[in-house]
């Protein structure tokens, strides 16, 4: 299990008390083996520090209330700025369908609007995590 | 992207304070790679260790949020400061859920601050087998205070204390009668005890009790016993000063001529 040990940072606005979803989310991806770390963001900076300092192959993003597109292009650019977007992000949640085009556009890896099984869920984030990784030790 | 880096290139990009290689440097110590393996070698050779906190005590007891209080406080009196958050890993998957960091969610991100959430990955006794590496691997990257803490521990679980400098003991009011302070394990081996919701009832009999067990026979000092409450404030900055008084003397080896 050492060296497959897959990381996840689940991350959400420390402003956002709805907790369910990411909760089951980040149980879901731990009953597949994988190490989450769950962490309420202040600025879309504090998600890109997390992920660095945690080594994380994915980032995933809960969204409830606001922020979908302004967040994650934020998160996208630093990510860049900091030489760490090989990391994909996913994000879930309250994704309205106008949300949908520009978060597309922005590369998100995937996007999850409520309703998907779990076990598709982290099927998805290990592929994403095994992706990097291939990609990393070409 | 660091892709397939060497042991040789993490080792300088702890040097080089880089965020990037500190975090994938640890991972591979962690996976105990091939890579992961020779960095460990070459760390071993390092300049002085940092000055090493454990912070242990049961699950519940509020360490997570003593260590998000107090990490503020010890940036302000200019450490820099690497803190360890260990978590349970599933027996069943290897799996874990790292909720530590929650609690730092209010502590701004800082080059004088590092955050990392480790599961236990099968180890007993509250810290994981690659933990030494990792402190090594924080000292060379320049951090003078390493802040370790450790899984929710029983009364037994005093590996803490063989890897740490100073030992913590967090323990809130309201567990149990006071022959809980008397047992042997932990309580026997902390260099301090932090009464943790201090603001509730029973810390005022609880700060008692530890304070009647708090000198050893073989102490010329009893051990400091401080209550703390992290909703109102009260006692942190005294627990910072002590932590910051003892990790005095470490500072030097880190600033001497073998540091990278």
């Amino acid at each position: 299990m050492t060296s497959a040990t897959i990381r996840v940072l689940m991350t959400k606005s420390f402003i956002d008390s709805h907790d369910r979803a990411i909760k089951t989310i980040a149980t879901a991806l731990r009953d597949s083996s994988m190490e989450v770390i769950l962490f309420d963001y202040q600025t879309p900076e504090d998600i890109v520090s997390a992920a660095v300092d945690e080594d994380v192959d994915v980032i995933g993003i809960s969204f409830m209330s606001g922020g979908q597109v302004d967040v994650t292009t934020q998160v996208v650019h630093l990510l860049a700025e900091a030489s760490a977007d090989d990391i994909p992000v996913v994000v879930g949640g309250t994704i309205r369908p106008f949300d949908l085009e520009p978060l597309e556009a922005l590369g998100v890896a995937a996007i999850f609007r409520g309703g998907e099984r779990l076990a598709t869920v982290a099927e998805t984030f290990q592929s994403l995590a095994l992706a990097r990784r291939a990609h990393a030790t070409r | 992207m660091p892709p397939g880096s060497s042991a040789a290139s993490l080792l300088a990009g702890l040097r080089d304070r880089d965020r990037r290689l500190i975090g994938r440097a640890i991972t591979e110590i962690e996976n105990d790679s091939r890579v992961g393996a020779e960095l460990a070698t070459l760390l071993q050779s390092g300049p002085g260790q940092a000055f090493t906190i454990g912070l242990t005590g049961p699950p519940g007891a509020g360490k997570s949020t003593l260590v998000g209080s107090l990490v503020p406080l010890l940036l302000e009196r200019g450490h820099r400061v690497a803190v360890l958050l260990i978590d349970p890993s599933s027996p069943l998957t290897g799996g874990a859920l790292l909720g530590d960091r929650i609690r730092l969610s209010r502590v701004a991100a800082s080059d004088a601050l590092y955050v990392r959430s480790l599961g236990n990955r099968g180890a007993v006794g509250g810290v994981t087998s690659a933990i030494r590496t990792v402190i090594a691997a924080m000292s060379v990257a320049g951090f003078d205070l390493v802040l370790i803490e450790t899984v929710g521990a029983g009364q037994s679980d005093v590996s803490i204390t063989a890897i740490a400098d100073f030992t913590i003991c967090a323990l809130p009011p309201g567990l149990g009668d006071s022959v809980q302070a008397l047992k042997a394990g932990i309580q026997e081996v902390a260099d301090m005890f932090v009464v943790t919701k201090g603001d509730r009832p029973g810390a005022d009999q609880l700060f008692r009790q530890l304070r009647a067990t708090a000198r050893r026979a073989t102490d010329s000092q009893p051990r400091p016993v401080i209550v703390t409450s992290s909703n109102d404030g009260s006692g942190l900055a005294a627990v910072a000063d002590e932590l910051s008084g003892r990790s005095a003397p470490y500072e030097g080896a880190l600033h001497g001529p073998e540091a990278g």
